[in-house]
């Protein structure tokens, strides 16, 4: 075995697959493991784009289709920014790629240099650091206190900005905590970015559709369309319409950085599964009451579990204005000790007694870079994440 | 600071480009073109396949899968490595990407750092050295020529290695020539790469099911196991099943280096297209009558090209071994003028002539890193490739 790329050797394996395992070994011997771990939806993709799906592979849809994308996938997702976020994108400043996460990728493998900086408000989905340190660029990463409701500060990302810094990631709603910015909150950002005009944004908006009480989403290209030619928007289907295993999403920007990320992506994976494509253009053309059918039940869901969890001896609950997490302080139970006789010293520690004297597996917060904190996904049946809530209940009430 | 990264400037701009802009104004213009110029299969995906991709999407088919691929698929990619080249992978010595192309970019990206050589026989397809560029490496192309059936020598190897090489890549059959080695052509080479152990092996056998005349190409795992644990198999379904489109290549190595691919692949895309997923599980375990029956008619088509090029002015063809394409050698048509009255100097020129002036579109040799040729792809209908046949002839027959 050749030693592994310095590159490789940079990026830690996600903390929660720790819990992934124990979570199958418990379940494998027969324990009845409620799993919150998910980012996924569980509800069905929609039946259109599955027919669209049937229809292209019938149809011999079966060739190398163009890196960007095929033409009429690139033009739902032009119609797509324009109709959601007012956003005017032409069909060179649109690209697809295999899922958000490939725009991430190609977007930072296309610009970061050795020591470049990325600028990423925590708590954080992992990847975002994890590509920048792949691209051999250095994450810096901003806290975003629960007592700011998980948003970042304008003058914490200002003060977070150098002469390397090469982009902001502003993630919105937010994995793991749900909080999403407003338009004047995104305004205020704007305001500090345009000091910098040296740093690009990327916007990854992969579950705006999902925001409750009638909050409504906004993107920083539509917030301040000055900076849209410095802007990367990044969404996808795998959210909004239940499309994870497709595994398409796609990204708008200027020209020339779309340009170059195809050109990334030529060289690593060349273009999108066409029965994906031809899926993701039905959902974003076909009806979207589907949706609001997923939005009324993780409102629904997000409503329980904020006020079960506020219930318990030693959790604090921050109730999010979207996504399907919600992301519970849990400093009140560090310092104690279980029922089943374990000491709770981090939030590590916390997530695995929960799982292994309650089968209830949760992520915890470190693997977002803020402890001490519980990431829950309410993309989990009522029912099932009712069960789950009572007994981090029962959990907490046993604490001592 | 620029806009890209220095790893993405340092890639060649595309060399077909300005032939197939080309291509695409005069079909634009309502000339008929015949294009000889694509890599992949005119057939359709077979039926059988398609089916089972539909039945995967009704089944619920479209969530998360395990980065490296389902269980089912990693299986059925065990299976094909046993029953086809008699090489023994367990489930966990087995990745699956989104296409072969992702599969090599997975291991040069997960083990490459500046400086590192890769050794590539030339002519060779133009992502082998791009990929390595990206990932910081230095391509080491060793040429191997015509009057040894494009075969790389074992001497030419031997003298290529060097103690900063840390893999050598080899494409059997070869994309663009054809060419395939047998199990005594390679035993000559894994006796040279014996004698070294610190350099790794990468064998991308995509077009492995497209052999003609009873010629069996090798595989280095198989012929040397003294070198599986430093070898990585590719392989994939786009070239065997006509499925370019639905983006699945895969691999079988050694567990530390498949799990470093896995390691990357989870932080650039996850998991490939999980419809895709499935059908591939179809075309690797269903019935294999189809390929049999594309090969004996690219076997058919091989043969009238061959035949027919060798009998225009100025060009040599050599008869390979395999996969879909020929190489003809153009130097003697060099320093000729057209009848439309173009000096051709360069393979390009002659590539760009005969498209402009008898409406064939091919890929000059430069391409390929090995110019003085054209590739011909002789993936299309055979009534088209006759006729594009008999313009190539006109084409020669005129120069002067």
């Amino acid at each position: 075995m050749p030693a592994l790329a310095q590159r490789l050797n940079r990026i830690e394996v996600a903390p929660s697959v720790a819990m992934t395992i124990k979570a199958r070994e418990l379940r494998a011997a027969g324990k009845p493991v409620i799993t919150l771990t998910t980012g996924e939806p569980n509800f069905a993709s929609p039946p259109n784009a599955i027919e669209a799906a049937h229809q292209a592979a019938l149809a011999g849809d079966t060739k190398y289709p163009p890196q960007d994308g095929t033409r009429a996938l690139k033009e739902a997702i032009q119609a797509k920014f324009k109709r959601d976020s007012g956003l005017d994108y032409a069909l060179d400043e649109i690209s697809v790629s295999n899922g958000g996460k490939q725009c991430l990728f190609n977007a930072l493998m296309a610009t970061v240099d050795a020591g470049d900086e990325v600028v990423i408000p925590v708590p954080s989905w992992s990847a975002y650091a994890q590509m920048a340190k792949i691209a051999e660029g250095e994450p810096v990463l901003v806290p975003c206190p629960q007592n700011n409701g998980f948003k970042p500060r304008p003058e914490d990302i200002d003060a977070a900005i150098t002469p390397k810094t090469k982009w902001l990631i502003l993630n919105n709603p937010n994995n793991p905590t749900g909080a999403c910015c407003s338009a004047e909150e995104l305004a205020a950002i704007a305001a500090v970015m345009r000091k910098h005009p040296h740093v690009w944004i990327l916007s990854d908006d992969m579950y705006e559709h999902l925001v409750f009480d009638g909050f409504r989403h906004a993107t920083i290209a539509q917030v301040a369309p000055d900076l849209k030619d410095r802007t990367l928007t990044v969404s996808g289907v795998s959210k909004t319409y239940a499309m994870t295993g497709w595994r398409i999403g796609f990204a708008a920007g200027p020209k020339a950085l779309i340009k170059a990320m195809v050109n990334m992506q030529g060289q690593a994976t060349a273009g999108v599964s066409t029965v994906g494509q031809a899926a993701a253009t039905a959902a974003l053309n076909g009806p979207q009451d589907g949706v609001q059918v997923q939005i009324d039940a993780y409102k629904r869901r997000r409503d329980m579990a904020v006020e079960m969890l506020n219930a318990c001896p030693g959790i604090a609950c921050h109730k999010p204005e979207g996504a399907f997490y919600v992301f519970p302080n849990v400093a009140g139970c560090l310092g104690k000790t279980t029922a089943g006789g374990r000491k709770l010293d981090s939030d590590r520690d916390v997530c695995l007694a929960l799982l292994e004297e309650q089968y209830v597996a949760t992520v915890h917060g470190a693997a977002y870079y803020m402890s001490p904190y519980l990431r829950i996904s309410t993309a989990t049946a009522d029912a099932e994440l009712e069960e789950g809530l009572r007994r981090i209940q029962t959990f907490c009430e046993g604490l001592h | 600071m620029s806009l890209t990264a220095e790893r993405l400037d340092r890639i060649q701009p595309s060399l077909t480009i300005a032939i197939s802009t080309v291509a695409r104004r005069m079909i634009a213009e309502g000339k008929n073109v015949i294009s000889l110029s694509q890599g992949e299969p005119d057939f359709d995906t077979p039926r059988n396949i398609k089916d089972a991709a539909i039945r995967a999407i009704e089944g619920g088919e479209t969530k998360y899968t395990d980065v490296a691929g389902t269980q089912a698929v990693r299986k059925a990619v065990a299976e094909k490595f046993k029953r086809e080249s008699g090489i023994d992978y367990k489930p966990e010595e087995i990745i699956v990407s989104t296409g072969a192309k992702q599969v090599l970019f997975n291991a040069m990206v997960a083990t490459l750092n500046a400086g590192d050589e890769v050794i590539i026989p030339s002519p060779c397809w133009v992502s082998y050295p791009d990929i390595v560029t990206l990932a910081d490496g230095k391509p080491v192309l060793v040429p191997c020529s015509q009057n040894n059936g494009f075969k790389l020598r074992p001497e030419d190897l031997e003298a290529a290695i060097t103690p900063k090489t840390r893999w050598f890549m080899l494409n059997n059959p070869c994309n663009p020539t054809g060419a395939a080695y047998d199990a005594a052509e390679l035993k000559a080479l894994t006796d040279v790469l014996l004698r070294h152990p610190h350099v790794w092996v990468l064998t991308d056998d995509i077009y492995d099911k497209l052999a003609y005349d009873g010629f069996k190409p090798a595989t280095i795992a198989a012929v040397e196991p003294k070198l599986k644990d430093r070898t990585l198999t590719v392989h994939g379904v786009s070239k065997s099943y006509a499925m370019t489109g639905w983006r699945i290549g895969f691999a079988g190595g050694p567990v530390p280096l498949i799990k470093a691919m896995d390691k990357l692949q989870s932080q650039s895309t996850s998991n490939p297209n999980s419809v895709a997923q499935a059908a591939t599980v179809e075309a690797l375990t269903g019935p294999q009558e189809s390929i049999e029956a594309m090969r004996k008619v690219f076997e058919e088509r091989r043969d009238l090209v061959v035949e027919a090029l060798n009998k225009a002015p100025g060009m040599h063809c050599t008869k390979p071994e395999g996969a879909f394409y020929v190489y003809p050698s153009v130097q003697g048509c060099l320093g000729k003028t057209s009848k439309g009255g173009k000096k051709i100097e360069t393979d390009e020129d002659f590539a760009l002539t005969l498209l402009a002036e008898e409406g064939v579109a091919t890929v000059h040799g430069a391409a390929f890193c090995y110019p003085g040729y054209i590739r011909i792809s002789y993936a299309n209908a055979t009534d088209e490739l006759r006729e594009a046949m008999t313009r190539i002839q006109r084409f020669c027959q005129g120069l002067h």
